[in-house]
């Protein structure tokens, strides 16, 4: 309980700083809409408009009642409410990074099991040397040449994606595989070698000694003693790579075309919409603080010694 | 175990099925609908409005017509004007409407919605960004149900030019609230979907007056970035991209699959150097300053070899009837002298400001720096963040990049280099300049005319503070099964006169 209060506070004093941060930027949404050749007057007369001319204090009072309200608030540059904008990137971004999460968050947690398990065969040492690679390689770098794969060389998937942001979930579907699966690359390599790594440590512990000395198979070995054993830290990584699948797809959105959320917040970036800016922030923030608790409590259920040391 | 058997049997089944989605999701070329891939450029403030600052473009040249076009040799051709005659002075024009023209709603076009038209482009309230281009126009009215006329501030003599505007697109009386969504023109197509974020949908308008259109349909997506917009044609989601990076023709190399044109365009890169501000206010340095560059060089650097027209500072591009051609070959022993005489024996430091905020800027800069240095002048590049660049440093700093596009003679000339302009970038004041572009504008006879414009550029290239290397040469990309493109400017292409088999 202490921690989700520590944690709103901790939201609290971040969307603040936030608020004041992306008001020092040079340029407003006025500048934003009016552009190169906007004159003094006309950009005077939008900020009268829209209020920006008011104090800080007094726009960051107005702008967090709206939030409580539920009122995202309104984008000058592209006439339209923030809300209405955003919901359908987020839905877009989030179809995405869970048919990524679908896809490598099993298959890390199996392979890095074997992998720990059976670490001298040949194909786990294959495989290993992928994941190094992937992990390296840029996400730019992994689009490309699944793009080049997957949609020139033998056309299974659209190259990049041709859908208006409220696109229907049918539409939206075969846009989704290329982008998830450059993503999948990123995090089906870093969660792997994690458990990789854990599977390794856990193996070597006294309980796993004690357990083959009972006799007890191998099935049994891993599915009763080392998955559960090796468990914990992944489930941290997995809730900060879950994290990044939401907020950290800048660079896969674009090579993509993606109507997701990261090209939103490129756009907005670029195009000093602040209104548009601070929510997908404050989204960020918001996902960051619930997959950290989120993956405390999971531990909490995987690790009996940590249920007991909070009674 | 079951059950984690069952949730795998679920998941591939889930692969299965959207695999399949995928597969029909991927889209090719259909006879009679053209995919034009567009940047966002205004990042979702685009209107249809084509008198306002954020209009989209192509797409409102695909809905409405100008009263005057541009041949590919530049020259005015009639589209909704069938003619058009001056006083001596210049300061009078007349014009015959096309009869018989209806618009998108069956509504009749006719000469009051040129004057609306007009009046709105015209309208200080309003602050088009065409009243740059035609506020020389001091009214407009009605003679007859086809015939209007126009009085000027100011003799021009290229006025029909100025009419050819890709902007100045005549729309219907009292369309002013609808337009920026609902727009009802005359052009050859008709909006169906209005979407500037995502795909924007026109149909044929089977009444145009130059004939049906080849196409049944016009799809308009947009893209984030050119190079999403170059895999986009290079796997056959869109079948036209307008321009595409230098850098990216390589990937349409087969002749078979598509068709690249390299059309010599008016778009400028500069570096302005602000004459009100030292060492600038110098003539000597800014002539110094200009000739030190080898700018065959600089634009085989910025924009790959082929991609540039070589400038000597002057803005009007290659295929203008009024171009002047000097001598601007680099002059290092010139320079220096220049510069000594100026009081400057050892040569020269310039911060010159430049920012990521349009391609080819910062590369203008760096390719500069290095052309310079021979004649002892000492570059500092200045980064400056791209999202504050237009606000806070162009027109402001002492020196800085600049990034115009294509403009007929007279405008550019009047809109940037004029004294009294209000986008003068450099703060130069030259009187006698004006002087000579009053007398150039109102000479009636063309080839008295060329030969005023011709000495107006070679006083440039004595006298400005603006550093113009090269016009750009644009790369037009599309799928082979496009046809009816014309290697020519866009402005100058008929949308009717496409096709796609």
């Amino acid at each position: 309980m202490r921690r989700v209060v520590f944690s709103l506070a901790t939201f609290i004093a971040l969307a603040v700083v936030s608020f004041v941060g992306v008001d020092a930027l040079p340029g407003d949404g006025c500048t934003a809409l009016l552009g190169r050749f906007g004159t003094n007057a006309k950009i005077d007369a939008c900020r009268q408009e829209n209020n920006l001319n008011d104090s800080v204090v007094v726009r960051i009072k107005d702008w967090s009642g709206d939030l409580v309200r539920g009122d995202l608030g309104y984008s000058i540059k592209r006439d339209e409410q923030v809300s209405k904008i955003i919901i359908p990137r987020l839905r877009n971004t989030a179809v995405m990074a869970a048919v990524a999460a679908l896809i490598a968050f099993p298959s890390a947690i199996v392979v890095g099991l074997l992998l720990g398990r059976y670490p001298r065969k040949r194909i786990s040492k294959a495989i290993n040397q992928f994941s190094v690679i992937a992990m390296t390689l840029p996400e730019f770098v992994i689009a490309t040449v699944l793009w080049l794969v997957l949609s020139i060389w033998i056309p299974i998937f659209p190259g990049v994606s041709v859908m208006p942001s409220n696109a229907s979930l049918l539409q939206l579907l075969p846009n989704v595989w290329l982008p998830a699966l450059t993503l999948a690359v990123v995090i089906f390599a870093h969660s792997m070698r994690t458990m990789r790594a854990s599977v390794t440590n856990v193996q070597n512990m006294p309980f796993v000694e004690s357990a083959r000395l009972r006799g007890t198979n191998e099935r049994k070995m891993i599915s009763r003693h080392i998955v559960p054993a090796a468990l914990p830290p992944v489930v941290n990584v997995v809730a900060l790579d879950g994290a990044w699948l939401l907020t950290g797809t800048f660079v896969t959105e674009a090579a993509f075309n993606f109507q997701g959320l990261g090209r939103l917040a490129i756009d907005a970036i670029s195009d000093r919409d602040t209104a548009l800016i601070l929510p997908i922030i404050l989204f960020g923030l918001a996902v960051y603080l619930v997959s950290s608790i989120l993956a405390d409590s999971l531990v909490r259920v995987f690790d009996p010694r940590l249920r007991s040391s909070n009674r | 175990m079951g059950r984690i058997r069952k949730v795998v049997v679920i998941f591939l089944a889930l692969v299965t099925v959207s695999g399949a989605l995928a597969s029909c999701g991927r889209t090719s070329t259909v006879a009679g609908v053209l995919r034009v891939g567009n940047d966002a450029g205004f990042g979702g403030a685009e209107t249809m409005d084509p008198y306002d600052g954020n209009r989209t473009w192509p797409t409102i040249n695909m809905v409405f017509d100008r009263l005057i076009g541009v041949d590919k040799d530049f020259s005015p051709i009639p589209e909704l004007a069938l003619s058009w005659s001056s006083n001596d002075d210049l300061t009078e024009w007349t014009l015959e409407l096309r009869e018989g023209v209806k618009f998108h709603d069956g509504s009749e076009f006719d000469a009051d919605d040129v004057v609306y038209s007009i009046n709105r482009m015209i309208d200080p309230e309003f602050d088009s960004p065409i009243l740059a281009v035609l506020g020389v126009i001091s009214s407009v009215t009605a003679v007859s149900k086809y015939e209007v006329s126009l009085s000027l501030s100011t003799g021009e003599a290229d006025f029909p030019l100025l009419l050819a505007d890709y902007r100045a697109l005549m729309t219907p009386v009292d369309s002013q609230s609808t337009i920026g969504k609902n727009p009802i023109g005359t052009g050859p197509f008709k909006m169906e979907t209005f979407d500037p974020a995502g795909t924007t949908v026109l149909l044929a308008n089977e009444d145009y007056f130059f004939g049906q259109p080849k196409l049944s349909k016009i799809e308009i997506i947009t893209f984030a970035d050119s190079q999403s917009a170059a895999q986009a044609l290079a796997g056959d989601q869109v079948d036209l991209l307008l321009a595409i990076d230098g850098k990216s023709s390589a990937m349409f190399g087969d002749e078979a699959k598509f068709t690249l044109q390299n059309i010599p365009s008016g778009d400028w890169n500069a570096i302005d150097f602000r004459v009100d501000q030292e060492p600038f206010s110098d003539a000597r340095v800014r002539k110094a300053l200009r000739i030190a560059a080898d700018r065959q060089v600089i634009a085989d650097t910025v924009l790959g070899v082929g991609g540039g027209v070589v400038a000597c500072d002057t803005p009007v591009w290659s295929a203008d009837p009024y171009r002047w051609d000097g001598d601007c070959a680099k002059d290092t022993e010139g320079a220096k002298a220049l510069l000594a005489e100026a009081g400057y024996p050892n040569g020269i430091d310039i911060d010159i400001y430049t920012s990521d905020v349009e391609v080819h800027m910062v590369e203008l800069v760096t390719a500069y720096k290095d052309q310079v240095k021979d004649a002892g002048i000492r570059v500092t590049i200045k980064m400056a963040d791209a999202s504050g660049f237009w606000d806070d440093v162009w027109m402001k700093e002492s020196a800085f990049v600049d990034s115009w596009g294509q403009r007929p003679a007279t405008q550019v000339l009047n809109e940037v280099y004029r004294s009294t302009a209000s986008w003068n970038p450099t703060g130069q004041v030259d009187k006698d300049l004006d002087k000579m572009l009053d007398e150039a504008r109102s000479t009636k006879d063309q080839a008295e005319r060329a030969k005023k414009y011709a000495q107006i550029q070679e006083r440039l290239f004595e006298n400005s503070a603006i550093f113009l290397p090269y016009h750009k040469t644009l790369t037009r990309a599309m799928s082979s099964k496009v046809k009816g493109v014309e290697p020519i400017v866009i402005d100058a292409v008929r949308w009717e006169k496409i096709s796609v088999s």
